[in-house]
């Protein structure tokens, strides 16, 4: 809110200037975002929290000053001179929704003047950024500032039989707005209504055919109170946030009505002259009832932690009562209070520490240092996320952050772990952000091709995120690892086994041909299958408007945390030497690796510890159709070392194994 | 026999003096001590002695050989140095020494880098901020970015339609399904599963329907910090907050306590620290006030201990939350919150 430095004043005696006043309420809980002169005046803007609606008026801020500087709060004129007539023969007042409307006034002023506000007046909504109107529209805003009590003036003369009535809105109703603006109404919204039709929607904004203009000469103003989320509710189907929204929607003073209604009509008095009717029309549910607190002083200072500097119960009890509090018995040990009208945030003992608190100042609070000692073990997850970004950062990769909410585009619905659908967003900003998405590597495409429109034409990034799938009530959150990078796909493959190596996984992967997508070329990509679940995929990116044809993969993080194994036991290294077979076969262009490997593991022979791929050829001492494998193979005893005569045994048995199953003849060097 | 074994041992040690190269050293090596070396001759001679003289010559023989071994080895020692060089220059002048002697190493060529990556700026300030509060005892736990309501708000003493709701604009999925707002969630979702003492911080992701500009982005991170226990004070939640403070931004960071308004917290309070980038003295980062916001916090609301079942008399604790973004820019002097999300190479080289 902001406020004149000037019409503060008015309120409270304080020698401060604008910036240290700014520091102070700051302090107290008042963050000053901002202060700028205008012509002789400050305005400071204020940002009130939305659990301090006694703040959103001067005269609030003040008891705010008046606390800090221990001034009092000098309350504004309200006294008038009225005529005879009774308020009651000028109108009639009629609350059908007493819940949603539980205060409702009236007062008339006749024979008014309507002109341009004084320049004092002006002078001071112009600093706090209003636009004078007339002196009629001037004051309701000018008391709404100083009170923070809304308050509304209708033309008497153009509600229907000089009646109100406070209801709901009736299907097929509308009114125009006095900022133009035409509206639809419906049942569940309040509005103020003359005999005839709707002339304000309750505590958002009047109507214009009844507002005060130039020609006007009688008038009704409204103080009154709404029910917050009422008009919470309607300000935000219609879309008008004012002033008087922003108050009530907050809550104003359950006592305040009284004041600013007078005060209102004492501004009037002044300057629209007039004649003022005899007293009011008042239409009130309930009597307010003061709330009573207990507060105790071992457990204020237990909340905050003071021991050998205790705030001593005179203290506490002097705090509230600065804060108009009223202090209705004390002793040694507890205060009992009445919580003054405006203060509807204080209803417990927890909030009256608070009150102590802020005003004790938070930062004389000491800082202790005496917690508890205990241990803190990183969860399995986090060892895993920590040693997969090592890993990859140590490889040359950098990690990148993408949005999660993405567009609805065919490509960033690629869903690798799910048949259902993405899950949408029922209030999205933009297109661009619409839908939660089932796969990071879309995004990383996007990075990629972020990066190549800005000179970076190779890229090697990761992302450890969470992809959404469609599930019960919530979703199914899903953390993924995916890697993108201008590599092959050997080398990706490899990275993506050297990680599991790091991870302790030991299960070998099965890679099954997955056929290709919207992001995978279809000969270059693999269903990575660890058991009976589902690992990743990992495949050569289709050409998206890319320069190079950079690999990919998508892994199953929470998988890669569930298999990974961190326990390491020591294994004796062998004293014998290996023996080495190199050979190089001839298979059928169909054979896969994958197969020779399972072959060879199928003979079971001894003593052989390794198989290592080198080179694949084709070429003319190959016949077509056929293509050259060439490995090596490792055979080691613990224990002894190993004749070559073994190994050859064992070879020959593998040479024997190969031919059978999958035709494949020892090449002749 | 021994006087040619004296004369042997003279010309060894004239020849020991002339000795300038690791090559010269290796040669009288060989020369006196290898398989064919003068001294291997003598001992071949050993078994045609008589008897009585073989222990002699032998032992004579012996020590000329240890000497020999250890002069060898002191040589070789002094010569390694210049020789490794020596070595070296051949290796990458390639064949230099023989086609153009007088080319020289430049020694201060660049080197050949390997490639090395790094962790999203966002990562580091989440790792920097779980250490500190690691040492501290507290666990890290996650929880779900898509929540109910319940969790986003009324478990959080955010009641619907209340105005504080305002504050905290939600994306929504559908009905009472949303992402979530602020990782306060975890706070609910940690203390219905678990009893007191509690002491956890909770890093994630958070969306809030902002329009992206400079300051603003829908999607942030935040990490949340929560402490349970008998006896927990306000001073306990400005102990902690000021040995993060110290620890993350510097010894010589000051800490400033405001009181605020968030619903699941009373009281509660907004932490600035002295602006480390003018000092305190007033600039453009700190809005010429000296000060920076860098976290909320406060001790848990009596009603969000009410909706865990928790005895809010019995118990006490505070929590705080902090923006990771806003932090990571303030350290690094970074002006745009959307570099984070661009992912640009050039930036994410630089931390």
């Amino acid at each position: 809110m902001k406020i004149s430095y000037n019409w503060l004043k008015e309120y409270v005696n304080f020698y401060l200037s604008p910036q240290e006043l700014a520091d102070k309420l700051t302090n107290a809980g008042l963050v000053v975002a901002d202060i700028h002169s205008v012509e002789d005046d400050f305005c400071l803007d204020v940002e009130v929290t939305s659990n301090r609606p006694d703040c959103l008026g001067v005269i609030g801020i003040a008891r705010e000053v008046a606390t800090m500087v221990g001034a009092s709060v000098q309350l504004p004129e309200t006294n008038y001179i009225n005529t005879n007539i009774d308020v009651s023969k000028l109108i009639s007042i009629a609350v059908e929704e007493p819940i949603l409307c539980p205060h409702y006034t009236a007062r008339i002023v006749r024979h008014i003047t309507v002109k341009p506000s004084p320049d004092w007046m002006q002078k001071r909504l112009k600093c706090i950024g209003l636009r004078p109107v007339n002196n009629i529209v001037d004051i309701t805003n000018y008391v709404m500032m100083e009170t923070g009590q809304p308050l509304h003036a209708f033309d008497l003369d153009k509600l229907s039989d000089q009646r109100i009535i406070v209801r709901r809105a009736r299907g097929g109703e509308e009114i125009v707005t006095i900022n133009g603006a035409s509206r639809a109404l419906f049942h569940d919204m309040l509005v103020i209504a003359d005999s005839k039709r709707p002339v304000a929607i309750a505590g958002i904004m009047g109507g214009k055919d009844t507002e005060v203009s130039a020609s006007t000469r009688n008038i009704h103003l409204e103080c009154a109170q709404f029910e917050p989320r009422q008009v919470r509710r309607t300000s935000k189907v219609t879309g008008i946030a004012s002033d008087s929204s922003y108050r009530f929607e907050r809550g104003v003073d359950p006592e305040g009505v009284e004041l600013a209604s007078k005060r209102a009509v004492k501004l009037i008095k002044d300057l629209a002259e007039g004649e003022v009717a005899n007293g009011n029309i008042d239409v009130r549910l309930e009597r307010y009832e003061t709330k009573k607190i207990t507060l105790r002083v071992e457990r204020l200072n237990k909340v905050l932690g003071l021991e050998i500097k205790r705030i001593k119960r005179t203290v506490a009890s002097d705090i509230l009562k600065r804060l108009q509090f009223n202090v209705i018995n004390e002793v040694d040990t507890f205060i009992d209070v009445e919580v003054p009208s405006h203060r509807g945030d204080v209803n417990r003992e927890i909030d009256l520490i608070e009150e102590v608190a802020r005003i004790y100042g938070y930062n004389n609070i000491p800082t202790k240092t005496s917690i508890s000692v205990r241990g803190s073990v990183k969860s399995k997850y986090e060892i895993v996320e920590d040693s997969v970004r090592q890993f990859l950062i140590g490889i040359g990769y950098y990690e990148a952050k993408t949005f999660s909410i993405v567009d609805a585009s065919p490509l960033q619905s690629v869903n690798l772990w799910s048949d259902k659908g993405g899950i949408d967003i029922a209030n999205p900003l933009r297109q661009e952000e619409s839908r939660l998405r089932t796969c990071l590597l879309p995004s990383l495409i996007h990075t990629k091709i972020y990066n190549m429109n800005h000179g970076v034409e190779r890229v090697k990034i990761f992302e450890i995120a969470k992809v959404y799938l469609a599930g019960e009530k919530l979703p199914q959150e899903k953390t993924c690892l995916s890697i993108l990078a201008d590599v092959d796909y050997l080398t990706l493959k490899g990275i993506v086994e050297s990680l599991l190596t790091c991870l302790g996984i030991t299960s070998k992967c099965e890679w099954m041909i997955f056929g290709g997508s919207i992001l995978f070329k279809a000969d270059r990509s693999a269903k990575i299958q660890l058991g009976n679940n589902v690992l990743g995929y990992i495949g050569e990116a289709k050409e998206l408007e890319l320069k190079t044809s950079p690999c990919m993969v998508e892994l199953d993080m929470d998988l890669l945390v569930k298999m990974s194994n961190f326990s390491k036991k020591f294994q004796t290294l062998s004293q014998y030497p290996p023996v080495l077979r190199d050979l190089a076969i001839i298979v059928d262009e169909e054979a896969t690796w994958a197969s020779i490997e399972k072959c060879i593991a199928a003979t079971n022979v001894s003593y052989l510890t390794g198989i290592n791929f080198f080179d694949i050829y084709r070429g003319k001492q190959i016949p077509s159709g056929k293509k050259g494998i060439a490995f090596n193979l490792c055979f080691q005893a613990q224990d002894r070392t190993l004749k070559s005569e073994e190994a050859d045994i064992a070879l020959q048995k593998i040479l024997n194994a190969l031919q059978e199953t999958l035709g494949g003849e020892l090449r002749k060097q | 026999m021994l006087e040619k074994l004296e004369e042997v041992k003279r010309n060894i040690q004239r020849e020991i003096k002339s000795i300038t190269a690791l090559k010269d050293a290796e040669q009288l090596k060989i020369k006196y001590l290898g398989r064919k070396g003068i001294i291997h001759d003598f001992m071949k001679l050993i078994p045609s002695l008589p008897a009585e003289q073989r222990a002699a010559i032998g032992q004579r023989i012996n020590s000329l050989k240890a000497e020999v071994t250890h002069t060898v080895e002191e040589l070789s020692l002094k010569a390694e140095v210049t020789h490794t060089v020596e070595e070296l220059i051949k290796k990458f002048s390639g064949e230099a020494t023989s086609k153009a002697k007088h080319e020289v190493f430049d020694i201060t060529l660049p080197g050949k880098r390997p490639l090395v990556g790094k962790k999203h700026p966002l990562t580091q300030t989440i790792d920097d901020i779980k250490e500190v509060f690691a040492r501290l005892g507290f666990d890290v736990v996650y929880g779900p970015e898509v929540e109910s309501e319940y969790y986003n708000f009324e478990a959080l003493n955010i009641p619907a339609d209340h105005p504080s709701r305002t504050d905290f604009d939600t994306f929504y999925i559908k009905n009472d399904i949303l992402l979530r707002s602020q990782t306060s969630t975890v706070q609910i979702r940690v203390m219905e599963k678990q009893k007191p003492p509690i002491r956890i911080i909770a890093p994630g992701r958070v969306y809030r329907p902002d329009t992206v500009d400079a300051r603003h982005s829908f999607m942030f991170h935040q990490v949340e910090g929560l402490l349970v226990d008998e006896g927990v004070s306000f001073a306990d939640l400005r102990g902690v907050l000021n040995q993060f403070i110290k620890t993350y931004f510097g010894q010589d960071v000051q800490m400033r306590f405001r009181p605020s308004f968030f619903p699941f917290t009373e009281p509660s309070a907004e932490v600035d620290i002295s602006c480390s980038l003018c000092k305190g003295s007033g600039c453009s980062v700190c809005s010429y006030s000296g000060w920076v916001e860098i976290l909320g916090a406060g001790m848990v609301d009596p009603n969000v201990f009410k909706s865990v079942h928790y005895d809010a008399e019995k118990y006490t604790g505070f929590a705080f939350g902090m923006g990771v973004e806003r932090i990571t820019m303030l350290k690094y002097g970074i002006n745009d919150i959307r570099l984070f999300y661009e992912n640009d190479i050039r930036f994410l080289s630089q931390f």
